[in-house]
Parts: C-alpha cells; structure tokens; sequence
C-alpha cells in the first residue's frame, strides 16, 4: 500500500464569477521512505498540491489516502492529529510565532501532540544545534536573519518525527553553503529515519537529488521518473 | 499546556497599553460590584438581623415615635420616647397577644447626669423580658441585679473603662459594671442595660429630667401562634390612638424603601459599566482575532485543535479577568472603607459585615468581572478557532 495516494484529486478556487483550476484531476502515488521532488512555474498548483497532501485544503474533488485512509473523510480533529503527529509541513517562508523564541516555536508542535514524546524538551535543542542554532534557543524570530529563522521552520516541521515531510521551497531564503547542508540533513532524515519527502523547488540541482520527480503545469500534474 | 500557558502569558504583554486598559475596565466593573454588593447586603443584612434578635412579632411606641424607634433599634442613635404604661395593659388585652414587655429608654449626658458618655440606657422589666434575658443568658449566665449594669458591645465606653467590675455613675446612681453582651447585630449593642426596679432611684435623683414614674418608652409584643402580627399591629393603631404599632416584616420599611432606590441606581450603574466592558473586550479581542489571523493560520497548519485554540486564547483572557478582579476587589474594598462613612444610612448601622459576607461578596465580584471579560472575548475567539490552515498558505 502506498503511503500517499492521489485519486482523480480536482480544486479549482472561485476568483469572482469566475473558477481558477489549480489541481486538475490528479492521480499519483508515493512510496513510504521516497523522496519526491515537485518543479513548476509559478501558480502551477505546486503549494496547494502540498496542501492538499497535508490536509490544509479539501479537495473539490478525489480522494487523498495517507496509509490507505481517505484523509478528508476525517472530522477536524482528527485532521489537526494527522498534520501535527503524521505531516511536518515547511512553509514557503518561515511563519514562526513571533512572540516565541525559536525553542518555544518548536515545542508548540509538541504542545498540540495527543502524546508528547518524553524530553520533547530536548528534542527541540537538539533538533535546533542540527540546523546550527545551538546558540539562538532562546533568541526570538525577530533577533534572528531570514535563513535563521528559515532554519527554525525546518527543525520545528521534525519536531513530532513525522512520517512525511511536505517543504515549499525550504531552502528559498538560504545561503548556498547552508541550502547544501540542509539538504543533507534532509536526505539523512530521509535514509536514517525513513521519513518520506515531497519537496516543492525551483532549483533543478536540488531536484535532481530526488529519487522520483513529479512537475506541475497549469494544475495537471506529471510523473516525471 | 505549559507552552500554552507561557504563549498566552506572552500575548499578554505583547501591547502592554492595551491589555492595561483592559485590566482598568474590569477593575473599575468589579469594584462598583464589590462596593455596591458591600452596601446594599450591609444594610439589608442589619436591618433583617436586627429584627431576627428582638424576638417580637410587633413593636409599640408612643404615637409619632416610630421614626425614632427605628433609629434606635437600627441606626445605634441615642433617642428618648415616652408613652404612658396604662397602654401596656391594653395592649396585652388584645387578642390574639401572647406576651408583652416594656423597656424605657434614657439618654445620658456625661455633663449632667453621668460619667459616660452619651449613650442610650435601656431599663428594661426583668418579669416579663424576653428580648435581653436570652442575650444576658448567652454571656452573664445569671440574671442582672439592682444596682448592677451590663454594657452592649459597643458601648463607646466599654473599651475605655475596660468595663467588668468597675463602678459607674447613671442618672446620678452608682452603677456596677458587671459586663458585656456579645454583638447583637441590633442598634441596642450600643445601650447600658439596667433593670426597671432602678428606675425608682433615678427618678428620683432628679437626673432623669421629665421622666414620669408612669412612663415607657416602647412595648415589645409576641402574638400567639398562627395570628398574624400585622392584624394585630392594625388593631392596637385603631383601638389604642396614643400608639404606633410596627410589626416585624415592617421594621426598618422606611430605609429599605431608601436603599430601594439607591440600589437601583447602584444596578443601573453596575449594567452600564457591565456593557461597556463587555463591548470593550469584545473590541480588543476583534482587533487582536484580526491581527493574529495568520499566527492562528500556522498554528492550525502545525497541528492545533480548535480547542487548542480556544484554550490559547481562553487562557490570555482569563489572566486578564483574574488580574483586573483581582484589582478590582482590592478597590471595591478600600471604597467601601472610605466612602461608606460618607452615607449615613452606613454609618450609623449596627453591624459590619462578616467575614463570609465580604468572602462571598470578593467572590461573587471576582466570577462577576472574569465572567464579562470571557463572555466579551467569546465571539471573537470562536471566530479565530474556526480559521482553517489554508490561510496561512494563501497569505504568502
């Protein structure tokens, strides 16, 4: 069974009297354990594929499986279960809580677990020292620069070690040094812990890293390997 | 919950001014609610205790003496009333009277007669009592002898003589100080008591000026078993025409008609400032469900309940009910201790408050203030619990 399944998944948005199609009729699957890279112009449907893979966005149309199970069958909490204990979601820029300090935007995740993990504490330095913040846990996102708090994002999407990871140009803000070595953590993450990835990028190196690729263009999705 | 709990705490002091204003608005709600709850319960609680302790169904007092009756079993004021004892026994030959007593009433001046301050001394008849004897049996557990005195509570005195054993001078006699009843919660707290067979002596020192061996001040009676003391009350005005008769229910009718009226504008003020906070806090946290649209948005999309939400934001209005209570209370207090001496209705009543009273009023004002200020951000939280994730999406 597949982790991921996409069946006929149409949304189209209403602009006025008028209806934009942003996902046309998708139909995919992913593997547990893949790393998926997604390429495509802007407004091709990239962002709101991701959401409706992490159960932001209802469908129009189809169904998402995640393990089989029709993620939008799901009353609303169990829906907030599935994207806070199953799904780490990197936004295309950092969206912390700006009243909180970068260790305090990673245990919120925990805070909204049914089952925190002991030391969950901990797990927020560590993962935080894993993106070379070691120094700013206690730093507020307003202290911090564009690829600091970038960093953040991506160590709070692993906070509550989920299965499948959905980044929207993770690396958008950063450095090409530190782009390479998040990347590495990702794809250690990806071979270490099996953690699936669907990661949307404009960066054709980053993408040709990927074991599958899909591309999106004008909502319809392709399967590109 | 502890990230919750430091998250709202946070929110909290993120606009300082504001939540200040906040704060101040339900302060200023729960002090007026612990000021004015303070003085109409005061009032009513004296006014409902003090006719409890007299254990009469009806009082009768010289015609036109029912006011100055009143002032002195509820107000603590010093005030003499004569009537003449012939009507004692008419009243007792009504039927439906089961027993009656009578007290007479002096007032002294330090200057003239006596060594006390002004003060109300109260004679009562030791036979037929049966409004002091209980409260002698409670405290000097015999009863009182000629020549022999017992102060009420708060006689000023009391406390200056250091009152048991010491010998006072009353209407130019002696009298033995032989102790103090406990507060009774009626305006007699404030009276020395002595018996009827004094009264003699005292007329005859001269010192009680036109006091009249034939003299009483005021009738008590108790009605017999299932007649209503206001038939009774009705049938001593109409036969007795020298008389006034107040039956218990009625005792104290002219202050709370009184405290009726000011009670009604302490409510109106009470709701206005009720609704003013209400639409205060339900205007601060319309502006903060806007301005945090998109923190809710992330939260959602990371894996927040819309009871986490809820929780979130429930939490940050709570601390500022809690705060401005608390605030509220601690005003409302000194209020009441500072402006209350401004109302004479206050002033001159019998009894403070309990300790339970000011408990239970600290209390009912705190749940009063929190209650506004949930009820006022309840809409807008709900509004901001239901956002759905994609907003966060959509702003980028």
């Amino acid at each position: 069974m597949p982790q991921i399944a996409l069946e006929n998944i149409v949304k189209d948005y209403p602009v006025g009297s008028a209806t934009i199609a942003a996902v046309r009729n998708a139909t995919t699957s992913v593997e547990r354990g893949q790393f998926v890279s997604i390429v495509g112009h802007s407004g091709s449907g990239k962002t709101t594929l991701l959401s409706l893979i992490g159960g932001m966005v209802r469908p129009t149309a189809g169904r998402v499986l995640f393990n089989g199970q029709d993620v939008y069958a799901w009353d609303s909490d169990r829906l907030s279960e599935y994207r806070c204990e199953k799904v780490g979601f990197m936004f295309q820029s950092a969206s912390l809580l700006p009243v909180l300090t970068a260790r305090e935007n990673l245990l919120l995740p925990a805070a909204f677990h049914s089952k925190p993990a002991a030391g969950h504490e901990r797990r927020a330095e560590d993962l935080l020292r894993a993106v070379g913040l070691g120094d700013k846990l206690h730093a507020y996102p307003s202290q911090l620069s564009g690829g600091q708090q970038r960093r953040v994002a991506i160590a709070r999407a692993f906070m509550n070690e989920p299965e499948l990871i959905l980044a929207d140009e993770p690396t958008g803000d950063l450095d090409e040094e530190t782009e390479s070595e998040m990347m590495q953590f990702f794809l250690r993450m990806n071979a270490e812990r099996g953690t699936t990835f669907l990661m949307v990028t404009h960066n054709s190196d980053l993408a040709g890293r990927a074991r599958q690729r899909f591309r999106m263009d004008r909502g319809e999705l392709t399967v590109l390997q | 919950m502890h990230t919750l709990v430091t998250f709202a705490f946070k929110n909290v002091r993120r606009k300082p001014a504001r939540t200040a204003i906040l704060i101040f608005a339900i302060a200023l709600l729960v002090s007026a609610l612990v000021f004015s709850i303070s003085f109409v319960q005061r009032v009513n609680g004296s006014i409902k205790r003090t006719s409890e302790r007299l254990g009469a169904d009806l009082i009768v007092v010289p015609n036109n003496a029912r006011g100055a009756a009143e002032e002195v079993l509820l107000e603590n004021q010093t005030k003499s009333f004569y009537m003449d004892r012939s009507i004692l026994d008419r009243v007792r030959a009504i039927d439906g009277v089961a027993v009656v007593t009578e007290q007479i009433y002096l007032v002294t001046l330090s200057t003239m007669c006596c060594s006390v301050p002004e003060a109300m001394v109260v004679a009562f008849n030791p036979e037929t009592d049966f409004i002091i004897k209980p409260w002698l049996a409670e405290k000097l557990k015999r009863p009182l002898a000629k020549g022999e005195a017992v102060a009420g509570a708060e006689s000023s005195f009391n406390i200056r003589l250091g009152l048991v054993d010491v010998n006072s001078k009353l209407f130019g006699n002696e009298f033995k100080l032989v102790g103090s009843l406990d507060k009774t919660g009626t305006g007699l707290d404030n009276a020395v008591f002595i018996t009827l067979d004094n009264m003699d002596q005292i007329i005859k020192s001269g010192a009680a000026g036109k006091l009249k061996p034939s003299d009483i001040s005021i009738i008590f009676v108790r009605v017999k078993p299932g007649v209503d003391p206001s038939r009774i009350a009705a049938k001593v005005e109409d036969t007795i025409i020298e008389a006034d008769a107040v039956s218990r229910r009625d005792i104290g009718r002219n202050v709370i008609t009184a405290l009726k009226d000011i009670s009604r504008i302490f409510t109106m003020t009470i709701i206005l400032a009720a609704v003013m906070s209400f639409f205060l806090v339900w205007a601060i946290f319309t502006a903060i469900a806007n301005e945090r649209a998109k923190e809710v948005g992330i939260m959602r999309a990371i894996g927040a309940k819309e009871s986490h939400i809820m929780r979130l934001y429930l939490i940050e209005v709570l601390t500022v009910g809690v705060i401005g209570s608390l605030l509220g209370i601690l005003a409302g207090s000194a209020l009441s201790a500072v402006f209350s001496s401004t109302f004479s209705i206050v002033q001159q009543l019998s009894t403070s408050l309990t300790l339970t009273e000011r408990v239970v009023i600290a209390l009912v004002s705190f749940l009063g203030g929190t209650l506004i200020c949930v009820l006022g951000a309840l809409g807008p939280v709900r509004r901001l619990k239901g956002l759905e994730p994609l907003l966060v999406i959509k702003t980028e």
